[in-house]
């Protein structure tokens, strides 16, 4: 119980870390939303600051830190400076289909990764060649490229799948195929190093001088040793996944909280950007507090 | 790969492409899934569509079709047409205007429309709680409004304003029910939008659609707006493309049928696909340009300004980087702007051996043979403060390289965001500074140009420039402004306070069966309720 809070101790120190970071590096950059908009709209310096001053946006940046906090303690993530909206209500919209993608692509992309490391672990001439090629594309190409070689193919050249919009499952396949391909490599990359030395590590040669066939091996000795690092990868690649949510909503037209990311920073929408940092550090702290905790009790090597 | 896998394989990826030759063009997850749906490709995702409160020109295209306003632009003569009054007329002092109101007009949501509708819009936009950035700047010196009867309203300014009438027909001050504006609160009403217009507000799923349909109670539109008929439009749905590389690929997959702001290059590539036909809009204003500030050295110098226009071979930047799509600009207003001035049609064309002579002219040489002009021992240096949008940055590369020509060494400052831009400004640490604006009448000009004005980066100051500006600006006759504004535009070339490059093109592309989609005449905004889709359905 005692190494669980010690987790969740340091797993709320990060996510405070990522925040106040946040918080200052956006204030590096002159001006904000609000005043970019009433500029362009001919307003008076004067206007300008008396509805920056309304928003609390003329105090200096370390009282507007604390105010911040304070809000942040009462669960008030601020409104957004454009559109007014209340930022908790953006985030809420924008969760669930993002969720949708992660999940759906993070699940893949776990299956994609260990098939394709075990296969190209097996060594079995052609076929391994294959997944380790297939391995190395997923790691080098760039998500937008093969976005766009995706759409190309699937909705312009054969009219296979709808290359924008949401509401079906057929809206999915393709951004969750894009995004579970390119988080599959590390994967599949770790899970193929980590069998291969697993399968001539002692305990694999004690089992197959004991007689056992080779197959048996892999199943019950080598994959229970090998794949442990591959959990932790998995919980890694979360962090890639929400990048690559970034590119992949914009990219195929769907909502989500990638693209009210890009959005806000491109807008300088401060309290937009706060609560994303706010909701995906806390997401990222949790998934790998729990890969801690699952390790733990898979290794019993690992203490916490 | 052996020979035999590879035929092989390309054997099947061919029966593939043939296979799906054969299939139905419209599939399920096509364009038009209902009848006459039209799917209408926007290129940003406004963060807010109150078109009081909000900003955006996004937000407008959507929003056209919602709203009425009082009076409107013919898209040909550009003229002021009946919208909402029927009539209006301004007093002797350019103060007070009145105008008359249709009788026989209802809000989408049964709401009466009449002159407490009108009243209620404007207190809306002016109360400083309603937060506007842009519509209450836009009613410019209003003082107030007085609803005269039912029928009939005044609105009151401080000061003589000509540009009223102009803001008052764009949908920014488009007029929205009064119970649907009490109904909810300022930041909700964006959801549950009421206006009189052609097309009704279905709804808006931010980062998804907005969803309109067509308004068949609909008779009171201004005379350009033909009746529905069986090939009209009846529903319209938004989305939002704010990946550049992805739209062009929408449209030819027949996802959308019609997309907004092409790039250059992907138009080019359209061109050929008879499926799909361009229209680039030119947007009225002032061009892509450079301003450029006088009070510092060496642009302070007159010679300089000239020097450097003309060596800007602004063909060259047209064909490389707008694809021939854009008219050269000549001067600070872009052709299809009000009260142009043709005159200055072909000023500073390029002109090395000129540029180089002027710059001989006031002592620069090249003592140092660096390939770079200097005096008194100070390179010919030039500032340039380049922002990320409106493709600026490859513009000024093509300038630097230019002008390396004419021997001005050209060092670029790029800005990240416009608050960064002004930072820039405000320091005075630059020679020329990219920016410009969208608008029919010229009355823009006034904050570039005046002296006073909020955005003269130029740094210059003339009384004759400010005299006729402000008269032009306020002066109620259409031959008299014409006459000031040619003058102001010609004063401003000849000081040569800015480079202008070309008008702005807004490029358009849609299916080849929309058909009549015409765009207002401020360029941005297309009015749908003309549209039809040719032939059956899509």
């Amino acid at each position: 119980m005692i190494r669980v809070t010690r987790t969740l101790i340091s797993s709320a120190f990060s996510v405070w870390l990522a925040t106040t970071i946040a918080f200052f590096a956006l204030r590096i950059l002159p001006g904000d939303a609000l005043q970019a908009q009433l500029s362009m709209s001919g307003a008076s310096q004067a206007v300008i600051a008396t509805r920056r001053a309304a928003l609390g946006l003329e105090a200096s940046s370390l009282t507007q830190y604390i105010r911040y906090l304070q809000q942040l303690t009462q669960g008030d993530l601020g409104v957004s400076l454009v559109s007014g909206e209340r930022v908790t209500d953006a985030l809420l919209r924008n969760l669930p289909p993002t969720i949708t993608l992660a999940l759906s692509a993070g699940t893949t992309a776990g299956v994609l990764g260990i098939v394709l490391g075990i296969v190209s672990a097996s060594g079995c001439g052609r076929l391994s060649a294959t997944t380790r090629a297939l391995t190395a594309l997923s790691l080098s190409v760039p998500i937008y490229w093969s976005g766009i070689v995706a759409i190309f193919l699937f909705s312009v050249q054969l009219s296979w799948l709808p290359a924008s919009g949401t509401g079906s499952v057929v809206h999915l396949i393709l951004p969750v195929s894009l995004l579970a391909f390119h988080t599959a490599g590390s994967i599949a990359r770790v899970a193929q190093a980590s069998i291969s030395t697993a399968a001539q590590a002692d305990f694999a040669r004690t089992a197959r001088a004991k007689g056992l066939r080779e197959k048996q091996i892999i199943a019950h000795h080598v994959l229970r040793v090998g794949l442990l690092p591959v959990v932790s990868t998995a919980a890694l690649q979360f962090g890639f996944l929400f990048s690559g949510a970034v590119v992949t909503e914009s990219m195929f037209v769907r909502p989500g909280i990638g693209r009210l990311l890009l959005d806000a920073v491109i807008k300088q929408d401060y309290p937009v950007v706060q609560g994303v940092v706010l909701i995906s550090a806390s997401a990222y702290a949790l998934v790998i507090a729990i890969t801690n905790v699952l390790n733990a009790h898979l290794d019993p090597r690992i203490s916490l | 790969m052996s020979i035999q896998k590879a035929v092989k394989t390309l054997l099947v990826v061919f029966a593939v492409t043939a296979l799906n030759a054969c299939l139905p063009e419209n599939s399920a997850f096509r364009g038009a899934s209902s009848q006459n749906r039209l799917i209408y490709g926007l290129t940003l995702e406004p963060s807010g569509f109150d078109p009081h409160i909000h900003r955006s020109s996004e937000l407008g295209i959507p929003l056209r079709q919602v709203y009425d306003t009082l009076v409107y632009r013919d898209p040909n003569t550009k003229a002021f047409v009946p919208g909402l009054a029927t009539e209006w007329s301004v007093s002797g002092d350019g103060l007070v205007y009145t105008f008359k109101l249709r009788e026989d007009v209802t809000f989408h949501d049964g709401t009466a429309f009449n002159a407490q509708a009108v009243a209620a819009n404007l207190d809306r936009i002016v109360d400083p709680a309603t937060g506007s950035q842009r519509a209450v700047f836009m009613l410019g010196p209003y003082a107030g409004c007085e609803v005269v009867d039912d029928y009939t309203i005044r609105i009151v300014l401080e000061r003589p304003y000509a540009a009223l009438l102009d803001t008052l027909s764009q949908v920014y001050l488009g007029i929205a029910s009064p119970s649907a504006l009490n109904a909810y609160s300022t930041a909700r009403y964006q959801f549950h939008q009421v206006g009189t217009g052609p097309f009704t507000f279905v709804e808006l799923i931010p980062g998804q659609r907005i969803l309109l349909r067509r308004n068949n109670a609909y008779t009171w539109g201004p005379p350009f707006y033909k009746p529905a008929g069986d090939n009209s439009i009846e529903e319209i749905e938004f989305r939002f493309y704010t990946d550049p590389s992805t739209r062009v690929l929408a449209l030819e997959s027949g996802e959308v049928h019609v997309m907004g702001e092409i790039l250059p290059t992907d138009a080019r590539l359209l061109a050929g696909n008879s499926a799909i036909q361009l229209l680039p809009v030119n947007v009225p204003g002032q061009p892509t340009q450079f301003l450029i500030n006088t009070t510092r050295f060496p642009t302070d110098n007159r010679a300089v300004r000239q020097a450097l226009l003309f060596g800007t071979n602004r063909n060259a930047i047209i064909d490389a980087i707008f694809q021939r799509f854009s008219p050269v600009a000549w001067g600070p207003l872009a052709a299809n702007t009000l009260y142009y001035n043709p005159a200055l049609n072909g000023a500073y064309s390029y002109d090395i051996a000129q540029a180089q002579a002027l710059l001989a002219s006031v002592g620069f040489a090249d003592s140092n043979a660096d390939g770079i002009l200097d005096i008194n021992g100070v390179d010919l240096e030039v500032n340039v403060v380049v922002p990320p949008w409106g493709l600026i940055p490859q513009i000024a590369e093509l300038l630097q390289d230019q002008w390396r020509i004419i021997g001005v060494r050209a060092v670029l400052t790029p800005v990240p965001t416009f608050p960064a831009l002004q930072q820039v400004v405000q320091s005075g640490a630059y020679n020329l500074v990219a920016f410009d604006t969208a608008g029919l009448d010229p009355v823009f000009l006034n904050d570039f140009f005046l002296s006073t004005g909020s955005l003269n980066w130029t740094g210059f100051t003339s009384q004759e420039l400010d005299t006729v500006l402000t008269q032009a600006a306020s002066a109620a006759d259409e031959s008299t402004r014409q006459v000031l504004y040619n003058r102001a535009q010609q004063i401003i070339m000849e000081e040569a306070l800015l480079l202008p490059i070309r008008d702005y093109v807004n490029l358009n592309a849609s299916r080849a069966q929309v058909q009549q989609l015409a765009f207002d005449p401020y360029g941005w905004f297309p009015l749908l309720n003309n549209a039809v889709f040719s032939g059956t359905g899509s």
